[in-house]
Order: structure tokens, then C-alpha cells, then sequence
């Protein structure tokens, strides 16, 4: 007699439909090996099922959440640049832009929040190179410095994507004064952020 | 899964897609044990297992935004972990263990007969073959599934299953006489 194959038995578990599978149905019912080999089959597929689950040796989170803040930062720090082109354009007919603005400008003296926007940009582009020049992602900092750190990101995430919001509405009355107050706080959230890796840093000889 | 993910999965998930951090470290604690297992039951080592872990939840945290909830979020995220696990064994090219043994000693099992446990016994199975192994009786995949998953075709995850389980009956000692 000719027994059925595991390739048989298998598409018969699977309650297949090919050729050949009616009459390997039949075949199961007068072949009592064969019955047994397709109870072996269901047998040994229920003991992979019930196998342990494995786990990883170690917290891999870390890991993760540290090259998903390296992308987002790389992303925001891309956003900035757009967003300072952006307003420097805006900017380009009124006054001029860089160290030192001047404060006494006429033109400024008619746009003063256009000028602080200026001034408290420059302050976060400053602020940004020198928290990339520290690279923060390739320190290892206690959890506690790492929660604060994290919040702060969050916010500043929070803030950028306001930011983004605000400047595609500048036409908008009153929308210039709401954008220098985003920007202010970006400014006092990656200041307290320096503050965290950097000055931490140097204040504990690292 | 963790029993607080699910009593609050819709509020993580809705925090998560705002890129909200401790929503997605949630989501990542709530997975991490059945995405590590479903990678380390396809790759041979545990450090390319915790590499397709981490490869994983880069593509969940990054995706999660286009994650319409048609599905379940395990589902998504077990696709996700299913494509890169096999996507990195197609990068490593293992040489698939129990042909090559079948190839030197080709009487070997069939005369001493060897017992081994079910874990060891997949341990042994090619790449391949215990990959699809684990997808199609274990996570439940279609064999249509399979094969576009490993860019073959259905055939091949058929011959595949069948190949994979005579190994392991043989080796697990199941073999009847005749």
C-alpha cells in the first residue's frame, strides 16, 4: 500500500483543495499509519505553538529611543534651516540679519517683533550648534539627567511642530507676536537643555 | 501582551502617533517579547535578533502615523518584525545547516535514529525552512502570505513546510516502521 507523503498530509492539515486531496481524504479513513502520521503532524504543530516564548537579554529600548531622537533632531535641525530661510526672506526688505541686530534701525524701529524674532532665532541657531557640537546621543548620562533631557525634547518637539503651524499662517493678524513667543520658548527650552548636558558636563569634569 | 497596554491602547496609540515618547517606549514594552521571539525564532543568532527587534521599532516609531488602525497593532507590527527578520537572513545568506548535513552524512539520522527535543530539532532546521515553519503553523501565515514575503512562490513555501516537518519527525524520533 502506498502511504501518503508530507506533502499530502501537510495540505490535508491545511484542509486543502489540489488534486489528488479527495482521495488522500479517502485514503486517511481505510489507512490507520497514515491517520496516526497526520495526528503526529497536528500533534507536533500544537508543541511549537505551546514552545516558551524567548526573550532579548537586555533592555534594547535605549538603543531605539536614542537613534529616534538622532532622526528627529536631524529632522528638526533640517526644519530649522527651511523655517530660518523662510523668515529671513521675510525678513530681507526690513532689515538687515546676523550678529548683532540692530536695534536702531529704522526699518526694524517700524517691525520691532520682526526684529526680536531675528534676535531670538540667531539665539536658537546658536544654541542648536552648540548642543551638536556636545552630540549629547554619545554620552552616557545618569536616568535621572536622561528623564529631564527627554522632557525637554518632547517639549521642544512639541514647540517646533507649533512653530511649523504658525509660520504657514503669518498672514494672519497677530500671528508675528504669537511666533515670537514660540520662538522664545524654543530658546528657554534648549537653554535649559545646554544647561542639562553641557554645563552639567564641564561641572562634573566630563 | 502587557494587560495595561490593552486596557489603554487606543489612548497609547493616539499619543504615540504624535510621536509622544513615553507612549512609544508603551508600545515598545507591550511588543517587545513577541516581536524579540518571532525574530529569534527566524534568525539564527540572538544579536540578529536584536537587531531585527530594533530595526523593528525604528519602522514602528517612524510609521506609526500611517498606522489607520484597520488592522490590529500587533498584526502591523508582527508584519513589520516578520519582513525584517527575513530580509536579514536574505542579507546573511546562512547556509542552510541540515541540507549541508544531509549532504555529508546522508545515513547518519536514518540508522542512530536520534531523539532530540522540538527546540533543538528547529535549532537545526535550515533558515528557510524554519522560517516557514514559524510563520505558517505558529504565527498563522497563508502559505500565499509566505511566499510574498520571501519573494517565491507558493509552491515553494509548500515544499518547504512539508521538507521541514519529515526532518522533524525524523529527528524527533517520530518515525514509524513501516
Amino acid at each position: 500500500m502506498t502511504h501518503l507523503t508530507m506533502d499530502q498530509l501537510v495540505a490535508l492539515r491545511d484542509g486543502g483543495s489540489e488534486p489528488g486531496t479527495a482521495a488522500a481524504r479517502q485514503h486517511l479513513e481505510s489507512c490507520a499509519q497514515c491517520a496516526a502520521e497526520l495526528d503526529r503532524l497536528h500533534q507536533r504543530i500544537a508543541r511549537l505553538r505551546a514552545l516558551p516564548n524567548l526573550r532579548p537579554s537586555r533592555d534594547l529600548w535605549p538603543q531605539i529611543d536614542a537613534e529616534r531622537r538622532r532622526v528627529r533632531r536631524g529632522r528638526q535641525a533640517r526644519w530649522m534651516g527651511i523655517g530660518g530661510l523662510a523668515l529671513a526672506a521675510s525678513l530681507a526688505g526690513v532689515a538687515a540679519i546676523g550678529p548683532g541686530v540692530d536695534r536702531a534701525d529704522p526699518a526694524l524701529a517700524e517691525h520691532p517683533v520682526e526684529g526680536e524674532l531675528a534676535a531670538v532665532r540667531e539665539r536658537s541657531q546658536a544654541l542648536e550648534t552648540m548642543l551638536d557640537a556636545y552630540n549629547p546621543d554619545a554620552r552616557v548620562i545618569d536616568g535621572q539627567t536622561a528623564r529631564v533631557a527627554q522632557a525637554l525634547e518632547d517639549r521642544i518637539a512639541d514647540v517646533d511642530q507649533e512653530l511649523q503651524v504658525t509660520e504657514l499662517q503669518r498672514e494672519a493678524p497677530d500671528q508675528d507676536q504669537v511666533l515670537l513667543d514660540l520662538w522664545r520658548e524654543r530658546v528657554g527650552l534648549l537653554d535649559a537643555l545646554v544647561d542639562v548636558h553641557v554645563t552639567r558636563a564641564s561641572n562634573v569634569g566630563l | 501582551m502587557d494587560p495595561s497596554f490593552v486596557a489603554n491602547a487606543d489612548a497609547v496609540l493616539a499619543r504615540a502617533r504624535t510621536g509622544d515618547a513615553a507612549a512609544l517606549e508603551a508600545l515598545f514594552r507591550a511588543f517587545e517579547g513577541p516581536v524579540y521571539n518571532l525574530a529569534r525564532r527566524i534568525c539564527r543568532t540572538t544579536e540578529d535578533a536584536e537587531d531585527v527587534v530594533q530595526e523593528t521599532f525604528f519602522e514602528v516609531c517612524r510609521s506609526i502615523r500611517n498606522y489607520r488602525g484597520d488592522g490590529s497593532i500587533w498584526g502591523w507590527i508582527r508584519s513589520i518584525t516578520a519582513s525584517k527578520a527575513l530580509m536579514r537572513l536574505r542579507r546573511n545568506k546562512y547556509r542552510d545547516t541540515d541540507e549541508l548535513d544531509d549532504q555529508v552524512t546522508p545515513m547518519r539520522r536514518e540508522d542512530t535514529a536520534l531523539r532530540m527535543d522540538l527546540e533543538a530539532a528547529l535549532e537545526r532546521l535550515g533558515e528557510t525552512s524554519r522560517a516557514v515553519v514559524w510563520l505558517h503553523d505558529v504565527e498563522g501565515y497563508t502559505h500565499e502570505e509566505i511566499a510574498g514575503m520571501m519573494g517565491k512562490t507558493v509552491s515553494f513555501s509548500k515544499s518547504q513546510l512539508a521538507r521541514a516537518h519529515a526532518r522533524l519527525r525524523r529527528w524527533l524520533g517520530e518515525e514509524v516502521p513501516a
